[in-house]
């Protein structure tokens, strides 16, 4: 116990004394807040889209205005083809409306009356965002227009509901699944060159010829990462709900225990990088490869877990972010669900052990691996 | 005077290589953690949300009903349907996360059809997951309108959206983000290998030995420069004939301006890891430092969110991200076909930062030195 | 009572045989000093001894241990000091001595400790910005902690200065008690020879083992014994030397430092430092370690800028024009600094072409170097891998490459068995002879003779400058070491 308190005691003293990791611990989170709040926006995208209007009508005119007003969209007026696409190929628009000659004549005939709609398809998610907005202007521009009274009142509505976040705010989840993002990063990155150090410095062959077990040497390895990403993941909570009010719904103690397991598991891929590759160079290549970019692509953050291949479902079972994205929103949102806390509690609990027991498999207590040799064995035997 | 800074130039060249490359385990992970990620992600990142789940509470014991029912059950999309008969029930499966939407009809749902007046379909998506939740509610919207534009006898004006998706004509979302992708994982692997390559010589000693030998700033500035900017380029090449040969990708833009663009956006992106590698003392620092540029560089460049939408201060500070146009010149030169009147705005910020990240990296080499 | 008893050991690193069929006894109470050349295998006997390494055949008894299996029990009763003495540089000399303290279950209370290695006054600074000799005395004392029964040192005496080294060695005396067993490996011989036993080894065999005085009765004459115990070395000429071209140069100082300081905020490193090297002059920087030798060093080729004065290499102001002054300079740094993934004949290119030698001629002087080196036999191995002698003689086949005038040396040495020091300096003072000027630093003091004139450094000045005699007399002492040592007493009075 005293040797593992002292090894905590150096490592924390570590820690301090290189500011660098302090920085990252408390910059980091900041700074991807900040930008999820205020830099990235997922909910109403405004788009700039081109107009042509090929039908001299002054009623369509109106429809050109009811595009022009709109808050989703900025509309630039072009009078041919040839520099819409000039405009698009540039990025300046992302898309354009193109009013036929004949669309006031058929409304008015009670006819369907075509729009074009031009999108980027190279940018598939403005493209979407064009097509709807296009559409709902469009329609309702139709339901004030004096064509209003030729239109037909559909036979089935529907009425959309978003439970948890009525609002659609994205900020609600994205928020918090900036968090993940952030913890798992801070989790590897800090670990993954530690044990690297130390045998880079020849301290790790001192520590082995005192007292120290195997053990200790991995628990003094955890504990003060593990207090440093509490602080942090804290740091985090609080800048979430305290400085920007992202409505927090569940019990905080839950969230602080879960992500305490999830902590540890991040933790435990570090340091299994870490004692895998005793070079910084690629233990950072791969902390990157395996920490970062999944957390971000495969966590179900950005896409849907449900819509991958089933091998590629399969695959994210090994990722913790996964659940812990999965907790942590529905932790903000709903006020906490046992099922879902228990579910990703406990496949959190059982990759953090499993890490673990892989971590203290790959820590050597002597320079070498013990041979397996018989003759190592008998001795041992021997000697127990 | 020109053939001694070559042969200096060559020779640092030389060793860096050696470096990276000789060692079978490094040039494995260098090439092979990003081909793998490509691999991987380019099957996992998509946006057509399929497999919907769905909760369904159905009041209305009506022929329309069950027919609208059995339109979904048909669709590609939808997966599993849960028929409950309760509220509670109904509730349990979105808390829980079984289903991502739900649909619940009333019971006067034919009624409400027969007399005219229109019925209504709720359509309850989990906001956990707003993303895939409203795209899911979306397919719903457009099987319930085409429904009930069936069912309906009477015909009157409507407008009629015809869409023309350029450069991508069934919107495939692969297209769009395999090219952003292939940009990221290039980045990554550049940043790592430059940032990483001062600071591991300053904690090594190595660099001190530079130093005194004749070489100048300049000299190991081109040998520090280059082979970072061969092997990416490699790479980035390797990913790209990956996303044309393997995910039929078709390539539309000229592989000329494709070849130049990549270069200077990564003589850009090799500019900035040298510079923060020539600011920090250990790998640790780079490492850490490459970290906090590359998490807003990325998130700022438009790939998640357009660049016209953010705060007007982002805009500005987004012109010194070269990501952002890294981004802008793959994906239009790939998919639209981009020209060089098109390209060429697009390099002028990308030289700019280059220029001014690599003279401040040579000059940092030896101010260090205290 | 033998406190290790090892019989028949063997050990491999892959086809390299470390460790061959070894076996010897270690007396209890006793201080062992164990010598060999570079890459003989002393580091890995220290090391299979406490159950760093295994055994790959072979019997070791330590303490009625086996340290394969017994590790654990083991190491509550040793004490060892690896060779890069395991501090860690980022905590102060009290936060060190607190960790192993609490790792080895004593309590902590370090006057006695503290007092001993006179680091009283430096508990706070962090370990990584102490001197040399200050970082070894802490090393020893974290070592020392809990009084072992059984200590092992390895090689703690490279890169110190004469007065630590003394220091070094008065504070294990004092400090063991008479049970304790001592395991010293060592490179310098007149340590080796106080000790109650030596231990020869050679390519993984004892070739001698006994009482030093047995074997001679004063330092000088036991260093000749061992050297002959190791195969011998005989003077021949140096063809490192007769390979050199000269260079016409009409000048009389071909190095020049001119009020060189560097100051540190209110410290100064380095203080009006000012000497001039002549052609073809074997000039040798002494001091204690901290003295402010290595910032000179680097003021001198320009990998630090002075506060003031400045340098000139071959006429040219090495803060005006440092690529074209340092074009003229072979350096050699104290680190081993090169690039450890390249092979011998990867770096020898390299450098041979960062110094602009051009394409056609670079072969052969790539080869001809790895033949005067004697690196044949390593050519194509990776420089990381090689043992410490060979490292130090590829860094000096690098700065000797572009057949340079003027060779700066620090610390060339430190670490190099006794036979290829001796090498190195019969090529040194060769390539002296035939006009290369030659600025060195050093702790061995019987190296010191080989100076034509030193300069002696102590707390950023020059406290004296001669001939290797004009010292001795000075300081009226017979050899260099009583010189040093008095005569920093006497700048300190």
């Amino acid at each position: 116990m005293k040797i593992l308190l002292a090894l905590i005691k150096k490592e924390i003293k570590q820690i301090l004394r290189d500011p660098s990791s302090i920085i990252i611990a408390f910059v980091l989170p900041f700074i991807s807040i900040m930008i999820y709040m205020y830099g990235i926006n997922l909910d109403s995208v405004k788009v700039t889209i081109g107009i042509k209007n090929d039908d001299n009508n002054p009623e369509t005119a109106t429809l050109v205005k009811s595009f022009g007003h709109s808050k989703y969209v900025n509309s630039i007026n072009y009078d041919n083809e040839k520099d819409i696409e000039t405009a698009i190929v540039r990025s300046k628009i992302k898309g354009a409306v193109i009013i036929p000659n004949d669309f006031s004549t058929k409304l008015s005939k009670g006819e369907n009356a075509d729009l074009m709609v031009i999108t980027d398809g190279s940018e598939v998610n403005t493209a979407n965002y064009v097509q709807s907005y296009a559409m709902s202007i469009a329609n309702q521009w139709l339901s004030t227009s004096k064509f209003a009274k030729n239109t037909v009142k559909p036979l089935i509505s529907v009425e959309s509901r978003t439970w948890y976040n009525p609002d659609l705010n994205s900020h609600y989840f994205i928020v918090p699944g900036s968090v993940a993002v952030t913890m798992t990063l801070i989790g590897i990155l800090l670990t993954s060159l530690v044990v690297a150090r130390e045998w880079e410095r020849g301290t790790m062959e001192a520590l082995l010829s005192t007292r120290v077990r195997k053990i200790h040497i991995v628990l003094g390895k955890y504990i003060p990462y593990f207090l440093l990403g509490m602080l942090s993941m804290l740091f985090n909570v609080f800048l979430c709900t305290g400085v920007f009010q992202i409505p927090f719904r569940g019990s905080y103690l839950l969230l602080f225990l879960i992500s305490g397991i999830f902590l540890l598991t991040c933790l435990g891929i570090g340091l299994t990088i870490s004692s895998k590759l005793k070079n910084q160079f690629l233990a950072s290549m791969v902390a990157m490869s395996l920490g970062f970019m999944p957390a971000l692509m495969l966590s179900g953050l950005m896409f849907p877990i449900n819509s991958m291949p089933k091998f590629f479902q399969y695959l994210t079972m090994f990722l913790p972010p996964r659940y812990y994205i999965s907790f942590v929103e529905s932790e903000f949102m709903t006020g906490g669900v046992y099922e879902i806390r228990i579910e990703n509690a406990f496949y959190l609990t059982f990759l953090g052990l499993l890490l673990f027991f892989v971590v203290y498999k790959n820590t050597f207590s002597s320079l070498e691996k013990k041979p397996k040799s018989s003759f190592v064995n008998k001795q041992e035997r021997g000697a127990l | 005077m020109i053939r001694d800074f070559l042969r200096r130039v060559i020779a640092l060249m030389k060793k860096e290589f050696i470096t990276i490359w000789k060692d079978p385990k490094t040039k494995g992970i260098i090439i092979g953690m990003p081909i793998m990620q490509l691999l991987v992600f380019s099957n996992a990142a998509t946006m057509e949300v399929q497999n919907i789940d769905t909760v369904v509470l159905n009041r209305s014991q009506s022929v329309e009903a069950r027919e609208l029912l059995s339109r979904f059950e048909n669709s590609t999309r939808f997966r599993t349907f849960y028929y409950v008969d309760n509220e509670e029930d109904f509730r349990k499966k979105i808390d829980t996360q079984k289903v991502q939407i739900g649909l619940h009809i009333n019971n006067d749902f034919a009624r409400n059809i027969k007399n005219g007046n229109g019925a209504s379909l709720q359509v309850i998506s989990d906001g956990r997951q707003t993303n895939s939740a409203a795209i899911a509610s979306g397919y719903a919207l457009q099987i319930a309108v085409k429904y009930g534009g069936e069912i309906n006898d009477k015909k009157g004006a409507g407008i009629n959206i015809s869409v023309r998706n350029w450069f991508n004509p069934n919107l495939e979302y692969k297209w769009y983000i395999l090219t952003v992708i292939v940009a990221m994982l290039s980045l990554v692997t550049t940043l790592i290998l430059t940032s990483l390559s001062i600071a591991r010589e300053r904690e090594l000693g190595t660099f001190d030995q530079l130093i005194v030998s004749p070489l100048s700033s300049l000299e190991i500035l081109f040998g520090k420069a280059i082979p970072p900017l061969c092997i990416s380029m490699v790479l980035t090449l390797i990913m790209t004939g990956i996303i044309i040969v393997f995910f039929h990708i078709p390539f539309a833009g000229s592989i000329i301006l494709f070849l130049s663009s990549i270069f200077i956006s990564l003589l850009a992106i090799v500019g900035v890891g040298l510079y923060i590698s020539a600011i920090c003392n250990t790998q640790q620092q780079a490492i850490l430092s490459v970290m906090t540029f590359m998490m807003p560089a990325v998130l700022l460049s438009g790939f998640i969110s357009p660049i016209e939408d953010m705060p007007v201060f982002l805009q500005y500070l987004t012109w010194l991200n070269p990501v952002r146009f890294f981004m802008v010149l793959t994906r239009g030169i790939f998919l639209k076909g981009m020209i060089f009147e098109d390209v060429f705005s697009n390099w002028i910020p990308l030289l700019i930062i280059a220029f001014i990240t690599l003279t401040l990296a040579s000059r940092t080499f030896k101010r260090k030195l205290g | 009572m033998d406190t290790v008893k090892i019989k028949n050991l063997t050990k491999k690193f892959g086809s390299t045989i470390a460790l061959n069929d070894l076996s010897l006894n270690i007396e209890e109470g006793k201080i062992t000093g164990l010598i060999g050349a570079d890459g003989s295998g002393k580091t890995t006997l220290l090391r299979t001894v406490i159950g760093l390494l295994f055994p790959d055949s072979g019997e070791i008894s330590v303490l009625g241990f086996n340290p394969s299996t017994q590790k654990e029990k083991l190491n509550s009763y040793i004490g060892y000091m690896p060779q890069k003495f395991g501090l860690y540089e980022d905590l102060t000399v009290i936060e060190n001595l607190n960790l192993y303290a609490d790792l080895k279950n004593v309590p902590h209370d370090f006057e006695k400790m503290l007092e001993f290695t006179s680091l009283s006054p430096f508990q706070d600074r962090l370990a990584g910005a102490l001197s040399g000799g200050m970082k070894q005395k802490l090393g020893l004392a974290c070592t020392l902690l809990g009084n072992p029964k059984f200590l092992l040192l390895d090689e703690p005496s490279v890169g110190v200065d004469p007065i630590s080294r003394r220091d070094l060695m008065q504070m294990v005396r004092g400090m063991i008690s008479p049970e304790t067993t001592v395991l010293w490996s060592t490179a310098y011989l007149d340590e080796a020879h106080s000790f109650d036993t030596a231990v020869v080894i050679d390519k993984g065999k004892i070739i001698y083992e006994g009482k030093p005085h047995d074997l001679a009765k004063t330092p000088q004459e036991f260093e000749n014994k061992v050297i002959d115990l190791m195969g011998g070395y005989s003077k021949t000429f140096s063809e490192i030397a007769e390979n050199y071209v000269p260079h016409n140069i009409e000048m009389e100082c071909t190095v020049i430092a001119d009020k060189l300081e560097k100051k540190y905020g209110n410290f100064y490193a380095v203080k009006d430092n000012s000497f001039c090297i002549k052609k073809g002059e074997i000039f040798g920087l002494l001091g204690p370690n901290g003295a402010g030798k290595s910032t000179s060093f680097k003021m001198m080729c320009g990998l630090a800028k002075p506060t003031n004065g400045t340098a000139s290499i071959m006429g040219i102001d090495i803060r005006k024009d440092p690529e074209k002054a340092r074009s003229n300079l072979g350096y050699m740094a104290q680190k081993f600094s090169l690039y450890g993934s390249l092979t011998v004949r990867q770096n020898l290119e390299f450098f041979a072409a960062a110094y602009g030698i051009n394409y056609t001629q670079r072969n052969d002087k790539v080869e001809e170097i790895i033949r005067v080196f004697g690196l044949d036999e390593y050519s194509e191995q990776k420089s990381e891998k090689l043992p410490l002698g060979l490292k130090q003689r590829l860094s000096m086949a690098c700065a000797l490459i572009h057949n340079p005038p003027v060779l700066f040396l620090d610390e060339p040495t430190s670490g190099v068995d006794v036979i290829t020091r001796r090498d190195f300096w019969n090529h040194i003072t060769s390539l002296s002879k035939k006009g290369v000027t030659i600025l060195v630093t050093t702790h061995f003091m019987d190296e010191a003779e080989y100076c034509d004139r030193i300069s002696l450094f102590y707390q950023g000045k020059t406290i004296a400058i001669g001939t290797p005699k004009q010292l001795k007399e000075q300081a009226k002492a017979d050899d260099m070491e009583t010189a040093f040592i008095n005569l920093i007493k006497e700048s300190e009075n």
